[in-house]
């Protein structure tokens, strides 16, 4: 047993009804307490869906416990009336697992024309990622049926999915791409696919997979068993977009040219053809990342920490296509952890790479390199609050604020752009930089106000505060103005030194600096947006120095040690 | 005996929380206490979706995870996290409250709890279970587990303890409403350290400001030979008018707010004018529904229906009193409402925070119960807020152009859902 105040990735059953929400005329029934249909909430806020999401809960109460009251094939009788769904998944939870009921029987009894399949989702053994690949690979396996394929060349497009990271824009992106191609799309899955769509699978050419977590076995086993041809790479950046459109063009060619009345072979258009006017570069970032105000990125450092898919298409990204140095990476799906460590080879050495489901040791690894770029989750963000760090995005789980309006993909050429942006804006200033390093705040002092968190997650809206408001600010300025109470630790120190659960040895002994009255006037002098940083690296410079007070003396000497 | 209300009860198969995320105001409320849930991941992916903003201010709520190697064990070992709670964030008490897993596993809580408590740092069981409570209800159990700790009265002592947590700001306007009328205030339960508990004897008032707080206002008289007192609840005009003049009547004190409620309504007179005569329909899950029901009933609505989690005949028996011919559900099958809503058009659907998108989607003027948990609606004071939640949404939707009426503007949203039927005619 362990502490526990974060998880990267959420529960089996809500991996069920990720796939559930994203298909048509299918449903997920929880046996489950009736608290457990929370994770609704997370799709009607956050995709803010205009209908109700494909599940309901079976509730399982207390007194009926006692009593022996089973209400599941009922509740399956009103889903169907109410819903008239091709299939309902039936999944236990994490307390009614234990009771170890046959649901089978009990789905049976119901007597429903629709199909009833009971899905062994073992909270304790699965959570999120492996229940949706697992159900849909299972789902796939079910339906999919033998049949001749299309007369042109076509895809299937596996992996999108309700509440998939960005999965809407990437669609767009990749039905641009095959539009471009002159390739039919055959069915996409589970986004907005029937059980008749999954039936039709084995008529494509080609089965594209770009989802590590999601759609990827569903691929290999249509190639196994159908003999559908499967490409698994995510086309993140432009460098894998090309090699991906080229592997693209050449397997669609190599089916179409087993067909006894072949089609003329594709061809690769012009590569104008794949931006937005048809007539300029299908992505600025090859031209942006060579322009003079991105020299000064070239020695800004990332961390990158996400999903396997997300983590290792975003390294190779900064690295390749905007020179960035990675001071280290890693994922939350502990699964996937040596895929994505020999994704990376030469990219990440074994030292600097994290696999861990363990928010406080990704915390603290983020708080002991402090990077100039962390790209993260929505939980990276908090870390780098914490730290005065800029963060973007780059995988789930999300918050609010990643689900925007615009069309903001991560893959194809529109998706490299995307990221890019996403990186200049986050990290902001090239030349002004320089220039407010140069002649100190500009006059921006006046701006300086303490962080504060937008109030925002799904259920705690904006009334939150109404309850105890000074308890609110209070508790978020703390870690933020780096001004802790005497005796105790400040801000970034108290994490890394005190959390238990970190495996990382901490530097020791742990002396907490103080500032004198004319070293906090020199810090005033630093640009308030990066002062922070200053503190907490002028802090740790004094630490591996046995420096217990920081005058004005020290910081310079700091200064010139760090060479800032 | 409390007269006779007519309510319905359903199967409950509609959409709601467990009573864990009452943690995400308590930890605030009792600013020295920990939350300690015994639970599984389950658990912290709810309260992560639900409180996600506070992992920021180092929360002073955590999960005890249980995961599959202590599925065996009889009794979960938390000594060491406790031991560490204690070290990093000094609480005064620990609240260690049960979930729906470790109540199937058979958990002896009352005994784990004990095992770990100190007197320096008493760690107490709090019933939380989602097999068994819902939403605000553990609110109830976190009160009862305070008892013991709250200092004996005297039977002479003869001052009125305010019962349920609400904000400072809130607790400031009652204060001051009872020092105005000359009632003797002894405090609040919770108060906002533990150690500031209010003394409760056979001399004390218990004025409840909560509906959802049943169970441990019978366990006050029960152990302490309190008096609860029995009135509406604080919201609104009507509702601050007999809490207090019900209040001030056990102190012998005859007092007359007629002309404070008249004063009040007229102040909220935009939103009333608005309100009048518009059906509207309850179907949340905080259980505020009873007094907000009543309440805007006597602003001038039609309350189509008011279904909330539980009905109390005793406790709410006031209330029930003032929703005579409103159809009351408890329990209720959302299924039902949405075809009672279809039926019967609502210009207005209370709602809890889960269903609130997708009633939009389907037409609905929809506001999200939830928000009326979070805002400061009590008293005199929290008047014009209550209204204009309920006023805000009504506004806001006539204000909007009428583009969102058509699908179109919501095609390709939810990929399982290409169309959607709207419940509203025209």
């Amino acid at each position: 047993m362990r502490l526990a105040y974060w998880m990267y990735e959420g529960t089996a059953h809500h991996g069920v009804a990720r796939v559930m929400n994203s298909m048509r005329k299918t449903h997920a029934v929880f046996h489950a307490p009736q608290g457990d249909g929370y994770v609704n909430t997370i799709f009607t806020m956050l995709e803010r869906t205009p209908g109700f999401p494909a599940m309901t809960t079976s509730v399982v109460s207390g007194t009926d416990l006692a009593r022996g009251t089973l209400r599941l094939p009922e509740t399956l009788r009103q889903v169907e009336a109410a819903q008239h769904p091709d299939l309902i998944v039936v999944v236990a939870s994490c307390s009614t697992i234990l009771l170890q009921e046959n649901l089978e029987i009990a789905a049976h009894q119901s007597g429903l024309a629709c199909e009833v399949m009971v899905y062994d989702a073992n909270p304790y053994r699965m959570q999120e990622t492996a229940a949706a690949e697992g159900l849909f690979t299972e789902l796939v396996k079910k339906y999919a049926t033998s049949q001749p394929l299309t007369p042109m060349p076509s895809v299937n497009i596996l992996g999108p999915s309700s509440l998939g990271f960005h999965a809407r824009h990437d669609l767009i992106s990749l039905r641009r791409i095959f539009k471009t191609l002159g390739v039919a799309v055959n069915v996409v899955a589970p986004w907005g696919a029937s059980v008749d769509d999954l039936r039709r699978l084995p008529a494509a050419w080609l089965t594209i997979a770009p989802y590590r977590e999601l759609g990827r076995l569903a691929a290999e086993y249509l190639e196994a068993q159908f003999g559908t041809a499967a490409l698994c790479d995510a086309p993140i950046g432009v460098q894998p977009t090309l090699r991906w459109l080229d592997a693209v063009v050449e397997q669609l060619n190599t089916v179409g040219a087993r067909l006894a009345v072949p089609p003329s072979p594709l061809k690769l258009p012009p590569l104008t053809e794949f931006s937005l006017d048809g007539m300029s570069a299908p992505s600025n970032v090859p031209w942006f990342a060579r322009t003079a105000d991105m020299e000064s990125f070239s020695g800004k450092k990332a961390f990158v920490f996400g999903d396997a898919t997300h983590t290792v298409g975003v390294t190779k990204f900064l690295a390749d296509e905007l020179g960035m140095p990675i001071a280290g990476a890693g994922t939350y799906l502990v699964k996937e952890a040596d895929w994505v460590r020999s994704q990376l080879q030469g990219y990440v050495s074994d030292a600097d790479f994290l696999a861990t489901d363990e928010f406080q040791q990704v915390a603290d690894r983020i708080g002991q390199l402090r990077p100039e770029l962390v790209c993260g989750t929505q939980m990276e963000r908090h870390t780098g609050r914490r730290y005065d760090l800029n963060v973007m995005v780059i995988s789930s789980p999300t918050h609010i604020e990643n689900h925007l309006l615009a069309y903001r993909p991560f893959l194809g050429f529109d998706g490299a752009d995307v990221i890019a942006d996403e990186v200049s804006t986050t990290c902001t200033l090239g030349m002004e930089k320089h220039l407010i390093d140069m002649f100190g705040d500009a006059g921006l002092e006046l701006v300086e106000s303490p962080s504060v968190p937008s109030a925002d997650p799904v259920l705690v809206s904006n009334g939150k505060a109404a309850v105890a408001p000074v308890a609110v600010v209070a508790d978020v300025v703390k870690p933020t103005n780096g001004h802790a109470p005497e005796g105790q630790p400040s801000n970034g120190v108290a994490s890394s030194a005190g959390a238990p659960t970190s495996g990382q040895a901490t530097p020791a002994p742990v002396v907490n600096p103080v500032w004198t009255a004319d070293g906090e006037a020199m810090l005033k002098k630093i640009p308030f947006f990066v002062r922070g940083r200053a503190r907490g690296n002028i802090e740790k410079y004094a630490r591996e120095h046995g420096i217990a007070t920081i005058t004005a003396e020290v910081l310079l000497a700091a200064k010139e040690h760090l060479g800032a | 005996m409390p007269p006779k209300a007519q309510f319905t009860r359903e199967d409950g198969i509609y959409h709601s929380f467990c009573g864990l995320v009452s943690v995400g105001w308590l930890y605030q409320k009792i600013k020295d206490s920990f939350f300690l849930i015994l639970g599984t991941h389950t658990c912290a992916h709810l309260l992560q979706n639900t409180m996600g903003v506070m992992i920021f201010a180092r929360p002073r709520f955590a999960i005890s995870l249980l995961e599959e190697a202590d599925l065996s064990s009889a009794q979960p070992a938390i000594a060491d996290q406790i031991a560490e709670i204690t070290r990093e964030h000094h609480p005064s008490v620990i609240f260690l409250l049960s979930s729906c897993t470790p109540e199937v596993m058979k958990v002896e809580f009352e005994g784990l709890a004990q095992s770990v408590s100190t007197p320096e740092v008493p760690v107490l069981f709090v019933p939380a279970s989602g097999l068994d409570f819902t939403f605000s209800q553990s609110e109830d159990s976190v009160l009862q587990a305070l008892i013991p700790f709250c200092p004996e009265a005297p039977p002479d002592d003869k001052r009125v303890v305010f019962l349920g947590s609400v904000n400072d700001a809130i607790a400031d306007d009652f204060l001051f409403e009872a020092s105005r009328l000359g009632i003797p205030v002894a405090g609040f339960l919770p108060a906002n350290h533990f150690h500031e508990l209010p003394p409760i004897g056979p001399g004390t008032i218990i004025a409840p400001l909560q509906p959802f707080l049943a169970k441990v206002a019978n366990q006050l008289t029960n152990d302490r030979g309190a008096t609860v007192m029995s009135s509406l609840f604080p919201f609104g005009p009507d509702g601050c008018r007999a809490f207090w003049e019900d209040l001030a009547a056990h102190f012998d004190l005859k007092v007359d707010l007629s002309e404070r409620e008249a004063a009040s309504w007229a102040r909220i007179k935009e939103h009333t004018d608005l309100l009048k005569g518009k059906k509207v329909f309850l179907s949340a899950d905080t259980l505020l529904e009873l007094p907000l029901a009543r309440f805007i009933r006597a602003a001038g609505a039609e309350v189509l229906e008011c279904s909330t989690p539980y009905i109390n005949r005793r406790f709410h028996a006031r209330e029930l009193a003032l929703l005579d011919g409103v159809r009351l559900v408890e329990q209720a099958n959302f299924e039902r409402q949405l075809r009672s809503i279809a039926e019967e058009q609502p210009d207005l659907v209370i709602s809890n925070i889960i269903t609130a998108n997708p009633l939009i989607g389907h037409g609905v003027v929809a506001k999200w119960g939830t928000e009326f948990i979070f805002s400061p609606i009590h008293g005199w004071a929290g008047v014009n807020t209550l209204v204009s939640l309920f006023t805000r949404a009504l506004r806001r939707h006539a204000r909007l152009d009428p583009l969102g009426n058509d699908p179109v503007w919501m095609a390709g949203v939810m990929p399982g859902a290409p169309e959607i039927i709207p419940l509203t005619r025209g």
